[in-house]
């Protein structure tokens, strides 16, 4: 027991010192700019919590956070970078949007299955193109990922323009999806909507899988070294393959979420910044599928806080993703000082 | 479009597009050879837009923009030296960590200097220049010696770095560095100094890379101006076999489609423009089917060289 | 000459640590001019790691060199080549895609640094090449070259660069026996000429064939230096093994003990292989063509050959790690389209050569590392779900038995040492209890205690009636433990030996391609 509580103390330590010091850095550089530094700390880390609305707020976020991250740390599990999960995130939403414009009739117990499945499917499938480029040839997936990111912005922009495009709106947007294929919402006058408790289910079965199963350890023993995996019989291609494709179903029901649960269309943009943050979290979680949802949460008050903060103060957000990326670089830090 | 049609226009176009990959792609390369991978080009580009712009506008000259734009990269190239030649971290990781960093700080420098306005700054873009008597020569002085500064200069770095890496002995040691770290160190090579030479310089050239796009090409900063060049900058270093030769021949392969996607967009065509939009990507993943099949990476590339290690004897 | 004018090198004190592990413990060491200084011990013992601080790789934490009587520092190789100091590191430090002579010449100060005009510069090696016999051609690629040339560059490394001292650490395992008699030969000739050379091994017939003067390393400390008339063979054994072993009772000193126990052999066959051939995937290692064989149970078969001859193909295509024609037959089944998975649950385990990158996952805990291969059955797990408070107690049971020095099963794996990870390949591969094992230079990195131990363990599996396939480039060991040794040269078997046929050139002939 006393060992358990020492070793989440030492786990988290390294942790608290990289906020303070990160927080320090962006509190000097807006003490510098002329800002209130302590109303903007207050503004960035209390702004979830204020209000019911608020906290609904940050778990709607939360939730592609959680996903983006996951979509990342599973293949990155098996040593896999997927930087992909912008563009699967986006053909997902086409594919949740596509299926609930154009069966936009069908009852909620068919559609709304209908639409979250055509998500994964197509994130799925977005991804599988990447994968099997290395399964086939060996192509590193770093570059194939991100590049089909860019790809995907001109999909989005056709679809969005010519195909299902929204004549009242302005800005390229798509009509909306049947009523049926709407995510139910869990609290009145929020928009807390139930794809929080599938993003929850889903990190939780994937801890399980990567922590307590036999394939799980495959994966994991294949991040750890590829070549001796293979020695000792696992089918190191299939599982890169495996988890490519995994991470991109994951970022593609991200998108169908955004689109069931957030915004019941298709919205060019729709998937702000979240591959960037997806990134951070996995890194800053350092891949460990237990802690994962924890600093996606985090991440989450800290991206709410920064639009309030932006909002309320007129400080750019970038400043709290500057934030985020130092957290980063100090976990990294840590990493070394507890080498030594 | 006169640009386009004309074959004088469309060659001077590919020049003009080729400048920001064989910057990039050089930067990428010469840190390689060290052992160095560095991945934040794209955050890289687009700090070197932003500061180069701004300084630009400030200063009223570009030149100084450029410079800003080359110190900035530096920057962020002694920071992946640091943390990658001395404290051993994981590359790839710091990589994209600086990468964010780029992004935030190009985004945030931008948004603090200008503000939200609806009128973006703009600053003159880059003028020709033409080089005496060699300008004269008829279509091909055109095309090749009434460019812009900076497409001279990176024709001009590719060559001299083929000198440098394959023609001298300072070359021998650096290519040494790269393939195996501990033979240089134990004949007395200074790999750590190597490295981050190469990391900073390679950086800065980066940083020009992206300064070039708002200088040459808009004359305005938006953000992600860099559309990606970063990560297709990576590609072309593999496609170019980390020589800087080939890398140079590579990039007019990147130019051209740029441009004849351009063309295809502002001309029209029956293929939404959309579809060209995505060219560039399209054929670079291809092209990087054929490029990882002969491409001979330095041995050492990505990996932390570390004198007392042990797990590695 | 007096004493301290024959003394080119004093090593005094020297005292290296590596996080808590101290490696160099007050050592001294004290080389003459023109002599051959051997530097004895097991491994683990400490002789690299000296040669490292002696050559400005390792920062020692405390000590002193004197070179040619004179207190110098040593912070870099830098300037340790400037001191007249060479080192032929047992790993050599090679650009593959280099020139022998662009090797050589690599960071010397060369007169015409913006050509790279190596002209003079290929005199000079030739001329060296020539007067210690060391032929090679400097324009070859290195990759393209046999070891034996390999290590003639590195010589020629510290030639060219005038060393007084040359430093050879374990020269001789990647070679024949008559290529070891001709490297002799050519540090013979060098020590004539001026030279000193320290000459690590840890094989004690080499020092007493070459060696004038041994200093004998064990755990750290430098135990005894003695000339070599001086001493018997036991006194340097005893100095190097320490108190800790029984000697007498020992399989690698007291073999003849033990002769009858390993000369015995099972009838049944367990393995017949027929046919073996394997198509090159990369042109730095040899095909096979058409191997055929048998091991019967409680046979030790040994496979000898210079490394890269297709003992890594032989392994991995039993392994059905690598695509392989012919027919293998283990225990009455065919299996010769299984895959590795199938083939570890019908009872092969493995060892393989490169333990850093085909037996280590770095990046997971030991526990981890030890379950690789084992993880989809009991009692690891039940085929879906991990048991992972099994696999923690078996796991510090495999720590205990096999000596792994690690905090706890969770510790992370890239912390272990080179002969830590060689203890926890094997205990993985011991652990599975298998039939046939095939084990690929299984005592690298292990200190002797170790080494016997696991010789210990290999007569066990014997008595058992299970078969090992021992591959292997250190003779002494097949000659010890096998029942035959097969000899191989350019992927094809030149021979098969008897026990009792065992002889050291014979085989070094055909592993030559020379019979």
């Amino acid at each position: 027991m006393k060992q358990t509580f020492i070793s989440i103390g030492n786990t988290l330590i390294p942790y608290l010192v990289a906020i303070t010091a990160s927080f320090l850095a962006a509190g000097l550089f807006i003490g510098m700019m002329g800002f209130d530094v302590l109303k903007a700390y207050e503004t960035i880390l209390l702004s979830s919590f204020r209000s019911p609305g608020a906290f609904a707020q940050t778990l709607v976020k939360f939730v592609p956070l959680l996903l983006q991250a996951l979509a990342f740390t599973i293949p990155l599990a098996a040593g896999k970078f997927n930087i992909g999960g912008e563009g699967q995130l986006i053909v997902g939403a086409i594919g949740a949007a596509g299926v609930g414009i154009v069966f936009a009739n069908l009852p909620i117990y068919l559609l709304l299955p209908l639409v979250i499945i055509a998500g994964v499917v197509f994130g799925a499938l977005w991804a599988a193109f990447p994968a099997w480029l290395l399964y086939r040839f060996g192509i590193n997936e770093i570059l194939t990922t991100v590049l089909l990111n860019f790809v995907s912005f001109s999909l989005i922009d056709y679809i969005a323009t010519e195909i299902w495009r929204d004549p009242a709106a302005g800005h390229p947007t798509t009509v909306p999806i049947g009523a049926g294929g709407e995510l139910p919402l869990l609290m009145e006058r929020t928009n807390l909507h139930a794809g929080f408790i599938i993003a929850v289910l889903i990190a939780v079965l994937v801890y399980i899988y990567t922590n307590h199963t036999s394939a799980g350890y495959e994966l994991i023993a294949t991040g750890a070294n590829a070549r001796a995996s293979r020695a000792y019989g696992i089918n190191v291609r299939s599982l890169f393959l495996l988890s490519l494709i995994l991470g991109g179903g994951v970022a593609g029901l991200s998108g169908a979420i955004e689109v069931a649960g957030v915004h019941h269309r298709l919205i060019e943009g729709l998937q702000s910044n979240f591959l960037l943050l997806g990134l951070i979290i996995g890194l800053i979680a350092k891949g460990n599928h237990f802690g994962v949802p924890f600093v996606a949460f985090f991440i989450a008050v800290l991206e709410i806080g920064a639009s309030s903060m932006q909002r309320t103060m007129s400080i750019p957000g970038e400043m709290v993703f500057i934030v985020e990326a130092l957290i980063l670089l100090f976990i990294l830090l840590s990493d070394l000082v507890r080498k030594k | 479009m006169d640009q386009f049609d004309s074959f004088i226009g469309f060659a001077r176009l590919i020049l003009l597009a080729l400048v920001p990959y064989v910057l990039a792609s050089q930067g990428t390369m010469l840190s390689g050879r060290t052992g160095v991978f560095n991945v934040a080009q794209e955050g890289i580009m687009l700090l070197g837009a932003s500061v180069g712009f701004l300084v630009a506008l400030y200063t009223k000259s570009l030149l100084i923009g450029i410079v800003a734009a080359a110190v900035a990269g530096g920057i962020i190239g002694l920071a992946l030296a640091y943390f990658s030649s001395t404290l051993k971290m994981d590359q790839f990781v710091i990589g994209l960590a600086l990468f964010f960093i780029g992004l935030g700080a190009s985004s945030l420098a931008f948004k603090l200097v200008v503000g939200v306005t609806l009128q973006l700054p703009r600053v003159p873009t880059l003028s020709n220049l033409r080089i005496p008597l060699l300008g004269d020569i008829p279509i091909l002085g055109e095309i090749l010696f009434n460019q812009n500064a900076l497409v001279y200069f990176s024709v001009l770095i590719s060559i001299a770095l083929y000198y440098y890496l394959y023609q001298t002995s300072w070359g021998l040691e650096l290519r040494a560095v790269g393939e195996n770290p501990k033979s240089a160190d134990s004949l007395g090579v200074n790999v750590v100094l190597m490295q981050y030479a190469t990391t900073i310089i390679g950086s800065a050239l980066i940083g020009v890379a992206g300064a070039y796009l708002p200088m040459v090409y808009t004359g305005v900063f938006t953000q992600g101006i860099t559309q990606g060049r970063g990560w297709l900058a990576i590609a072309l270093t593999f496609f170019g076999g980390w020589r800087p030769q080939l890398i140079l021949l590579g990039a007019f392969f990147f130019a051209i489609v740029e441009v004849l996607s351009l063309r295809a967009q502002i001309v029209g065509s029956a293929i939404p423009y959309q579809f060209l939009r995505t060219l560039p990507y399209i054929t670079t993943i291809f092209v990087m089917i054929y490029a990882f099949r002969w491409t001979r990476v330095p041995a050492f590339l990505g990996l932390n060289y570390d004198r007392e290690k042990r797990s590695l004897s | 000459m007096t004493p301290s004018e024959s003394t080119l090198l004093e090593m005094r004190g020297v005292r290296k640590t590596f996080g808590p592990v101290i490696a160099l413990d007050n050592v001294t060491l004290n080389v003459k001019r023109g002599e051959i200084h051997g530097l004895l011990g097991g491994n683990g013992a400490g002789k690299t790691t000296l040669m490292n601080v002696l050559f400005g790789l390792y920062k020692a934490d405390a000590g002193e060199i004197a070179v040619d009587g004179r207190v110098a520092q040593v912070r870099s190789p830098r300037e340790a080549i400037g001191l007249g100091i060479g080192m032929v590191h047992q790993q050599f430090l090679q650009v593959n895609s280099f020139s022998a002579a662009e090797n050589i010449v690599l960071g010397t100060p060369l007169r015409n640094r913006p050509t790279l005009d190596l002209t003079t510069p290929k005199q000079k090696i030739r001329a060296l090449s020539e007067k210690f016999g060391l032929s090679l051609d400097p324009d070859a690629t290195l990759e393209s070259q046999p070891m034996g040339v390999r290590q003639r560059v590195e010589i020629l490394k510290a030639l060219y660069r005038d060393a007084k001292l040359l430093i050879l650490d374990e020269p001789t395992t990647m070679l024949t026996p008559q290529q070891v008699d001709s490297l002799f030969n050519s540090l013979r000739a060098m020590v004539k000429s001026g030279l000193s050379v320290i000459f690590i091994t840890h094989k004690l017939r080499e020092v007493l064939t070459l060696c004038e003067r041994i200093t004998v390393l064990r755990n750290g400390k430098s135990v005894i230096t003695l000339a070599r008339e001086e001493a018997t063979e036991d006194t340097f054994i005893k100095a190097m093994v320490g108190e800790e072993m029984n000697i007498g009772r020992s399989l690698l000193f007291a073999k003849s003990s033990y002769e009858t126990e390993i000369a015995q052999v099972g009838s049944k066959e367990l393995l017949k292989v027929d046919g073996l051939s394997v198509e090159a995937a990369s042109q730095e290692n040899q095909v096979i063509s058409d191997w055929s064989f048998t091991l019967r149970e409680g046979e030790i078969l040994g496979v000898a050959g210079v490394a890269g001859n297709g003992q890594h193909e032989l392994a991995e295509s039993l392994m059905g790690i690598r695509p392989c024609k012919g027919k293998v037959v283990f225990d009455g089944a065919e299996m010769t389209t299984l895959v590795t998975r199938d083939l570890l649950a019908r009872g092969i385990a493995y060892v393989p050569e490169n333990r850093w990158d085909d037996g280590l996952l770095p990046k997971a805990t030991v526990a981890q590392n030890l379950i690789l291969g084992s993880h989809r059955r009991p009692p690891y797990s039940n085929g879906l779900m991990l048991n992972l408070g099994a696999i923690l107690k078996r796991s510090q049971e495999l720590i205990d038995e096999f000596k792994i020095k690690t905090e706890s099963p969770q510790s992370l794996a890239a912390n272990l040492s080179g002969g830590n990870v060689q203890r926890m390949m094997l205990a993985r591969a011991f652990s599975q209890n298998p039939k046939l094992m095939i084990v690929h230079n299984p005592t690298q990195g292990l200190d002797i205690p170790s080494t016997e131990f696991v010789y210990n363990k290999l007569l066990e599996r014997k008595r058992a009636g299970m078969g090992t396939l021992l591959i292997s480039e250190n003779l002494d060991e097949l000659f010890l433990m096998c029942n035959r040794v097969a000899a191989i040269y350019r992927g094809r078997i030149v021979g098969v030996l008897e026990r009792g046929q065992f002889d050291a050139y014979r085989v070094g002939r055909m592993m030559s391609g020379l019979e």
